[in-house]
């Protein structure tokens, strides 16, 4: 669905997206993951047909965006960050100004306008004027303007910016449910959301790609260690011999009271030592209320990542 | 062509829901309605050369609300859409840049024309109140209000021009103000030192001379000349907007 080769994009001197080389398949949900300032935007404004690329090509569908830009963006539903609309409109009055520019006609018009309201929960505001609408509305009314020419590609520049959990989740739903139709790009710099949505993810940083993965692929080959989590009962401190197990890294004692010792342990990835730690308790004669493993998230690859690029390991 | 439809159809809504079209119709109503008075009691003092169409279209009032009516029709086109930013929405829906400046131009235009309309109902009641005692020459009617039109919508270009440069309404306003009062000026300059100028140069001065202009056209003298001055002048602020607003398409 979209074939991104060498992108870049200079502004004055400064290159926002260097030599970007990707491809995104249809039916697929991607999210582009960075910090702010990364270049997702300018990827996305490009990939949009909103402004040309300094060099390299990008096509969606088979059509490049600069030649074909037109073609492009019938094809393509964008949602700018910050969710930009006319202030003076009503929310049905706008979605029927842009279903009319983006080319839908009569029955068809109104029929795709109350539908996508339905779908993004709009339509009891729909004779509300968009200026006094909360920004989760707002956010909302944004997406039914992407969705309503039925685009083959969807770019959602943030579209979970601002908004509170409930309708994070609420948007989460509804782009999950809109996978049978659509090929869905976004980005966000919240990594538990792309980890809850996406199929793959592309860390961007710096205009550069970082890693290109699934969530749980990205996680599981990550340097970075997973901690298993014991609270037991014992009579003297157990750190040393937990530390003994193979595969621990590094034993740190959280807290302690009556009796009870917590213990954080970093074993290596791809270990799982939970029951080795049950085995020892039950030889040993410890008792044991907690045994869990935290494994590690897109936060901690991420964080790693970016530090790799600068040099310092924050896991040991 | 129905993307530029619904495009002017828009631009047009907001006139009319801003309060923007309503104050720029009452103040041309008002400075017509006295500048008409004024043009009355020059006729009324002394005999005079001209008509009351010339009079009016004299009165230092007329120039005001001139001046003032383009900054406030044409501030807000471009301005207001790269602030709230949705020319981004904009120029991802499938729309040209030619539609989106035609669509804002037209949109000025139209306001443009129903706001001077009122303005006619004063000579109209003039005639209906005298019983046509009080002769109207229709042909210098015809002739004033074709020159507005063409003063009009050059200015109107040059005003969506200052509006496509920036994104606050209010250095738009004074751009267009400005470029608008220095065009005039340049007539009035060239007119004023006229006297001391070669033959040609004069000839060359009232080309672009506004005033000039006016006071052919009140007099029901239409001239071509100024017609496609002011139409070529149009022709090229308008392609400048273009220019400036595809500029972000062509800067690599």
């Amino acid at each position: 669905m979209i074939h991104v080769h060498e992108l870049t994009k200079q502004y004055a001197g400064r290159t926002a997206v260097d030599r970007l080389s990707f491809d995104v398949e249809a039916g697929e949900i991607v999210g582009f993951l960075g910090p702010n300032g990364a270049g997702k935007s300018t990827t996305m404004r490009i990939l949009s047909g909103y402004m040309p690329p300094t060099s390299g090509m990008a096509m969606v569908d088979g059509h490049d965006v600069f030649r074909e830009s037109l073609e492009v963006r019938r094809k393509v539903g964008y949602m700018p960050e910050m969710a930009p609309l006319y202030h003076d409109m009503r929310v049905k009055e706008y979605l029927h100004f842009r279903a009319e520019l983006k080319g839908l006609r009569g029955r068809d018009l109104r029929h795709r306008t109350g539908e996508v309201m339905e779908l993004c929960a709009v339509t009891d505001v729909r004779r509300r004027v968009i200026a006094n609408l909360s920004k989760g509305f707002k956010q909302r009314v944004a997406l039914a303007d992407a969705l309503i020419h039925r685009p083959k590609l969807l770019i959602l520049d943030e579209p979970t910016n601002g908004l509170d959990p409930t309708q994070i989740r609420g948007v989460r739903e509804l782009l999950r449910s809109l996978r049978e139709q659509h090929t869905i790009l976004l980005s966000t710099h919240i990594l538990h959301e792309v980890e809850q949505t996406c199929d793959r993810v592309i860390m961007i940083h710096e205009g550069k790609i970082q890693a290109c993965d699934t969530p749980r692929n990205l996680t599981r080959s990550l340097r970075a260690t997973s901690l298993v989590h014991v609270e037991l009962q014992s009579a003297t401190d157990v750190a040393k011999e937990l530390e003994a197990l193979p595969g621990v890294r590094k034993v740190m004692t959280s807290k302690t009271d009556k009796g009870w010792r917590a213990y954080a342990l970093r074993v290596e990835s791809q270990t799982d030592i939970r029951e080795s730690v049950l085995d020892l308790a039950t030889a040993k004669g410890w008792r044991i209320r907690e045994l869990h493993r935290q494994l590690p998230t897109l936060e901690d690859v991420f964080v790693e990542l970016a530090a790799a690029d600068s040099g310092a390991r924050p896991f040991g | 062509m129905r993307v530029f439809w619904t495009l002017l159809k828009k631009e047009l809504r907001a006139f009319f829901v801003s309060p923007v079209a309503y104050i720029v119709l009452a103040l041309v109503m008002v400075l017509g309605g006295v500048s008409f008075k004024a043009a009355l009691s020059v006729l009324e003092s002394a005999p005079s050369e001209g008509s009351i169409v010339t009079w009016t279209f004299h009165a230092q009032w007329f120039w005001l609300s001139y001046f003032f009516v383009f900054p406030l029709l044409t501030m807000r086109l471009f301005a207001e859409e790269k602030k709230l930013g949705t020319l981004e929405t904009l120029f991802t829906a499938p729309v040209r840049a030619w539609q989106v400046v035609g669509a804002k131009f037209t949109a000025a235009m139209v306001l443009y024309a129903v706001i001077w309309l009122p303005s006619l109902g004063n000579f109209w009641l003039l005639d209906w109140i005298t019983g046509g005692k009080v002769e109207i020459p229709v042909g210098a009617l015809r002739g004033s209000y074709l020159i507005l039109f063409a003063m009009g919508v050059f200015n109107l270009a040059m005003g969506c021009f200052a509006s496509s440069l920036t994104s606050n309404q209010i250095v738009a306003a004074v751009i267009s103000f400005t470029m608008s009062v220095l065009h005039f000026l340049l007539g009035v300059f060239a007119l004023v030192v006229g006297r001391r100028l070669p033959e040609s140069m004069v000839e060359a001065v009232h080309y672009v001379a506004s005033v000039e202009h006016i006071r052919l056209f009140t007099q029901g003298l239409i001239d071509t000349r100024p017609l496609i001055y002011y139409a070529s002048l149009t022709l090229l602020f308008l392609t400048l907007t273009h220019q400036v607003v595809e500029f972000r398409r062509w800067k690599l």
